[in-house]
C-alpha cells in the first residue's frame, strides 16, 4: 500500500514535469519539416505572404518585442513606484486598499482589459496619436497594466524579506521611509528587480488576447508605434487556416517553439539570479 | 548580508543630490500609485456602469422562457446561458483532471523528491507555468491532427480537448501552491509524525495534507479562476460562437471569455453589445469572487500556522 | 480554526443562501411574465422529423448570420438536432472540413479544382453575395474608381483629401489571407493589386463592419449582406453595390456562398440543404442580406 501510494505521487510529479518536455518535443517535431523542406530561410524573412510562398515571422517577432519591451518600460518603473508606495512611503489608508487592488488584478481576465480598451483607449489614441488606434501603442499600454501586478508582487516579496533583515537598522539610523527605500532596500533588492523585469517581460510576450484585439495585426515590420503590429501569439491565433502541408502551417509551430524557448531561457536566467542570491 | 555600497555615508557635497533623488522617489511612488488606482477605477467603473443595467433574466435566457431553458433544454436564443454553462462545465472538467494530478505532484515535490530529480521537476514546472497559453492551445490543435492521423480518426476539437489543454495551463499553479503549503508547515509539525513512527505516507495523509488544506484549496481556487478566464487556449481547442449546451465531452461549446472576445469584435446590434457588457460583468464578478474567497482562506491559514 | 470563526462562516453561508433564493424568486416572477416563445417552423419540423445529431460548421464568416437563423428554426422545431457555427474564414472552412474536423466547411467562393480533388469536396452553393468597400457613414466620399480603390488599399493614397474627403490619414482595414472576401475583393475590385501589409487585419466580416463603423477615417470591405446603416457602401465606378446589381452583373464584384462536405453529404447535412432550399430557407437567406440561389 505504502509503495503504491508513493508510486502514484511519483507518477504525478514526474508526469507533470514531463508535460514541459513533451511540449518541447512536440513543437520541435512539428516545426521540423521547415528544416527538411528547406523553409528555414523563408521563415526568418520579413515578408508574410503565404499565397506567394513567403512565411516570414520576423515582423511578428519584432511586434512581440515592441509590445513587451514597451510594456516593461512603463510597467517596471510604475511597479517599482507602487512597491515603494506600499512599503512605507504611502499612508496606511491608501496602501492597504491599493495592495488589495494589485492582488485582485492578478485574477482579472485578460480579455476584459482588451474589451474595455477597445471602447475607451482605442478611440482616444486615434484622436491623440493618429492612426487607427489599433496599434502597438494601444496594446503596450494595456499590457503594461496587465503585467504591473506581476512586477509589484515580485519586488514586494523581496522587500518583505529585506524588511525582516534591515528595518530596525534603518530606523536606528533615523532614515525617513523614502531614504530607507531609496538607499537601502532598492540597492539590496537588485536581483529581485531583475527577476521582476524578466517575469513581467515573459508575461507580456505570452499575452495573446490583448494584442489580438487591439494591436491591429498588420503583417509588416513595425515602423511606427502608432501603426498596427502583429505578435507571435496573435499570429498563431489568426493563421490556423493554413493548409496542413504548407510552410505557413509549420511556421506556426516555429512561432510556438520560439515562444517556448524564450520562456526556457527566462527561467534559466531566473535560476541563475536565484542561485546568486543564495550565495551572497 | 553585505551592506549596500550606497550606504557609505553621503558627504556634504552629495547630500543635496541625495535629497533630490529621495524627492524623486517620493514623487514617483505617489505618481505610480495614483496611475494604477486611476486606471483600475476607470476599468471597474466602466464595466460596472455598462454591465449593471444589462443584468436580468434576458441577459442569461435571451428571448426564451427560463423554465423552458433550464428544465426542457430549449436554447436560450440571444442569451448567455450556453456560455455560462459551457464555462462552468469546462472549469469542473478541468478541475477533475488537474486537481488530483496537481496536488499529488505537489506532494511528491514537497515530501518525496530529492536532489537532482527535485531540481529538474521544479524547473520544468516553472517553465510550464511561464509558457504562454496560446502554446497550450497550439499543442491541443496539433494533438488532434496527430490523433486523427494515428489512433482516433474521429477526434475533433472539443470540450475534453480544451479541458486537457487547460489542465496543462493550471497544473503549475496547483503544484506550486500545494508544495508551498506543505513546505511552509512548521518544522515540528512536519517531524512529529515520523518521530511517532508514522511512515511518510501516513504522515502526508493524516497530518500534513489536512494541515495544509486551506493553502491547497486556495491554489485550487486560483486554478479555477485561471481556467475560467483564459481565452487563448479554448480559441484553438473547440470553442465556437454558437453551439448550445454541450451534450457530451466530444461536443463543441460556448464560453464566457470567448463570447466577450467575439462580441467585442463583431457585435451586430446595440443589444449584442449590451450582452457583451453583461458577460464582462459576470466574468469579472466570478473571478473577483474567487479571488476574495482564496484571500480569506489564505488569511485564515496564515493565522493558524 | 476557532469556533467563533465557524459561527461567522455558517452565518455568511446562510445569508448567502437566503439572498440566492430570494433573487431566484424575483427572477422567476419577472421572467415568467416577460418572455414569448419562438413559433415552431413546420417546414423544419417536417424535414428534420425523426433525425438527431449535430451539424458542425466552420469557415467563411459571411455565412454566420444565415446559419444562426437556420439553426434557431431547426433546433426549435427539433431539439435533437443542433447546429454549431464557428468562423475563421474560407481557408479554415476548406482545411477543417478536409481534415474531417467539422461536417460542413463554408466558403465565400467556389472551392478550387485542386481543393476539390485533394479533399473530395462536394460544394453546395446556396447564395450570391457582392463584396463592397465600406466607409464610416459620416464620410463625404461616395464613389471610387478601381484605380482609386487599388491606390488606397495598396497604400499609395494615404490621405482622404486626395479622394475629396476631409484631410486626415486613411485607416485601411483588411482581412487575413485565408478570407475569400479578401481574395474576391482583391481580384475583382482592386484589379489584382495586393493590399498593403501595413493595413489593420480583422478576422471576419462582422469584425470588419464593427471596426469601420467605429472609425470615421476607416475604409474596409465586406459582403454586401453585412452592409447596414452603421457603414456606407461605396459605389464602384458609379455602380451602386446592391445585391440586385450584383445579380444583374452590373456590379462586378460578386461571389457565391458555398457549403462544402468532404465526400457525399450525410443524411443530416442533406436535410440542412433541403431546408435552405425551401421558401422558408430562402427567406432566411434574404433576411441575412444575400440572394438565395436555391441549390446545386
Amino acid at each position: 500500500m505504502e509503495r503504491v501510494v508513493a508510486t502514484l505521487y511519483a507518477v504525478a510529479g514526474i508526469g507533470a514535469g514531463l508535460v514541459g518536455v513533451a511540449l518541447l518535443v512536440f513543437l520541435t517535431a512539428y516545426s521540423w519539416p521547415l528544416v527538411t523542406q528547406g523553409h528555414v530561410g523563408t521563415v526568418l524573412s520579413t515578408t508574410w505572404n503565404p499565397n506567394a510562398g513567403s512565411f516570414g515571422i520576423v515582423p511578428m517577432i519584432l511586434g512581440s518585442l515592441t509590445i513587451a519591451g514597451g510594456a516593461v518600460l512603463i510597467a517596471f518603473p510604475a511597479g517599482l513606484g507602487i512597491c515603494i508606495f506600499l512599503n512605507g512611503v504611502g499612508p496606511r489608508w491608501a496602501a492597504r486598499p491599493l495592495r488589495a487592488v494589485v492582488e485582485l488584478m492578478t485574477g482579472i481576465p485578460t480579455v476584459l482589459y482588451a474589451f474595455v480598451a477597445v471602447f475607451l483607449l482605442v478611440p482616444v489614441l486615434r484622436n491623440i496619436a493618429g492612426g487607427s488606434g489599433y496599434s502597438a501603442l494601444s496594446a503596450l499600454l494595456v499590457v503594461a497594466v496587465l503585467i504591473t501586478p506581476t512586477i509589484v508582487l515580485t519586488i514586494d516579496g523581496r522587500f518583505e524579506q529585506l524588511h525582516g533583515q534591515l528595518y530596525l537598522a534603518t530606523v536606528a539610523l533615523g532614515l525617513t521611509p523614502a531614504q530607507r527605500l531609496a538607499w537601502v532596500y532598492l540597492p539590496a533588492a537588485r536581483n529581485g528587480l531583475i527577476a521582476a523585469m524578466i517575469l513581467g517581460f515573459g508575461r507580456a510576450v505570452g499575452d495573446t488576447v490583448i494584442a489580438l484585439m487591439i494591436a491591429g495585426n498588420a503583417t509588416h515590420v513595425p515602423s511606427s508605434i502608432t501603426g498596427a503590429v502583429r505578435t507571435l501569439t496573435s499570429h498563431i491565433a489568426l493563421v490556423l487556416a493554413a493548409d496542413t502541408q504548407s510552410g505557413a502551417y509549420y511556421s506556426l509551430f516555429a512561432a510556438g517553439l520560439l515562444l517556448f524557448l524564450f520562456v526556457l531561457l527566462a527561467n534559466i536566467a531566473l535560476r541563475y539570479i536565484g542561485s546568486k542570491e543564495r550565495s551572497t | 548580508m553585505k551592506w549596500p555600497n550606497s550606504m557609505k555615508k553621503p558627504t556634504h557635497m552629495k547630500r543635496q543630490a541625495a535629497g533630490r533623488i529621495e524627492n524623486i522617489v517620493l514623487f514617483g511612488s505617489w505618481l505610480s500609485a495614483g496611475w494604477i488606482a486611476t486606471v483600475m477605477a476607470i476599468f471597474f467603473g466602466y464595466v460596472l456602469i455598462n454591465g449593471a443595467p444589462t443584468l436580468g433574466p434576458r441577459l442569461i435566457f435571451g428571448e426564451s422562457n427560463w423554465i423552458d431553458v433550464v428544465l426542457r433544454g430549449v436554447p436560450a436564443w440571444g442569451g448567455l446561458y450556453a456560455a455560462v454553462v459551457g464555462t462552468g462545465t469546462l472549469v469542473i472538467l478541468t478541475s477533475l483532471i488537474a486537481v488530483p494530478i496537481g496536488v499529488a505532484a505537489g506532494v511528491y515535490l514537497a515530501c518525496y523528491a530529492r536532489g537532482r530529480i527535485k531540481r529538474f521537476l521544479s524547473f520544468a514546472v516553472d517553465v510550464l507555468g511561464g509558457t504562454p497559453s496560446i502554446v497550450m492551445g497550439l499543442f491541443g490543435f496539433g494533438l488532434i491532427t496527430f490523433l486523427r492521423a494515428t489512433v482516433f480518426p474521429d477526434a475533433r476539437t472539443s470540450l475534453l480537448l480544451a479541458a486537457v489543454c487547460l489542465t496543462m495551463l493550471v497544473l503549475p499553479y496547483l503544484i506550486s501552491m500545494t508544495r508551498m503549503s506543505l513546505e511552509s508547515l512548521p518544522l515540528e509539525l512536519r517531524l512529529s509524525g515520523p518521530a511517532m513512527g508514522l511512515t511518510t505516507q501516513q504522515n502526508v495523509a493524516k497530518v500534513l495534507l489536512p494541515s495544509a488544506r486551506p493553502g491547497i484549496l486556495s491554489g485550487v481556487i486560483l486554478a479555477v479562476g485561471r481556467a475560467a478566464e483564459d481565452t487563448a487556449v479554448i480559441l484553438l481547442t473547440g470553442v465556437v460562437a454558437n453551439a448550445g449546451l454541450p451534450r457530451g465531452l466530444g461536443d463543441k461549446f460556448e464560453a464566457l471569455p470567448f463570447t466577450i472576445y467575439y462580441l467585442a469584435g463583431e457585435y451586430r446590434s446595440a443589444e449584442e453589445l449590451n450582452t457583451a457588457f453583461g458577460a464582462a460583468l459576470i466574468l469579472l464578478s466570478l473571478t473577483g469572487g474567487l479571488y476574495f474567497y482564496a484571500r480569506r482562506l489564505k488569511r485564515r491559514w496564515r493565522n493558524s500556522t | 480554526m476557532s469556533s467563533a470563526g465557524k459561527v461567522r462562516i455558517s452565518l455568511i453561508v446562510k445569508a448567502g443562501m437566503t439572498v440566492l433564493l430570494l433573487s431566484g424568486l424575483v427572477v422567476a416572477v419577472w421572467a415568467g411574465g416577460a418572455s414569448e416563445r419562438t413559433p415552431v417552423s413546420e417546414e423544419a419540423a417536417r424535414i428534420f422529423d425523426g433525425q438527431s445529431g449535430t451539424i458542425e460548421i466552420a469557415g467563411g464568416t459571411a455565412h454566420i448570420p444565415v446559419v444562426e437563423r437556420a439553426a434557431r428554426q431547426i433546433t426549435t422545431a427539433n431539439p435533437a438536432v443542433r447546429v454549431t457555427v464557428a468562423g475563421g474564414g474560407t481557408g479554415v472552412g476548406i482545411e477543417s472540413v478536409g481534415r474531417g474536423q467539422v461536417d460542413i466547411g463554408s466558403t465565400g467562393r467556389a472551392p478550387t479544382q485542386a481543393e476539390i480533388e485533394r479533399y473530395d469536396l462536394h460544394p453546395f452553393r446556396f447564395a450570391l453575395d457582392g463584396v463592397t468597400a465600406i466607409v464610416h457613414p459620416s464620410s463625404p466620399v461616395r464613389d471610387l474608381s478601381t484605380q482609386e480603390l487599388a491606390a488606397v488599399f495598396s497604400g499609395r493614397i494615404r490621405d482622404w483629401s486626395e479622394l475629396g474627403g476631409e484631410a486626415g490619414s486613411i485607416h485601411v482595414f483588411t482581412r487575413d489571407e485565408g478570407s475569400a472576401t479578401q481574395s474576391v475583393f482583391v481580384s475583382e475590385a482592386l484589379g489584382g493589386t495586393s493590399i498593403s501589409a501595413a493595413a489593420n487585419v480583422v478576422p471576419s466580416n462582422g469584425a470588419m463592419k464593427a471596426a469601420v463603423s467605429r472609425d470615421p477615417a476607416a475604409i474596409g470591405y465586406v459582403g454586401i449582406g453585412y452592409v447596414d446603416s452603421e457603414v456606407r457602401a461605396l459605389s464602384l465606378e458609379g455602380v451602386e453595390p446592391t445585391q440586385e446589381n450584383a445579380v444583374d452583373g452590373r456590379y462586378p464584384v460578386v461571389r457565391g456562398l458555398y457549403f462544402n462536405t468532404s465526400g457525399e453529404p450525410s443524411a443530416l447535412v442533406e436535410s440542412f440543404y433541403r431546408y435552405l432550399e425551401t421558401e422558408e430557407g430562402a427567406e432566411l437567406i434574404r433576411a441575412a442580406g444575400y440572394i438565395p440561389t436555391g441549390g446545386r
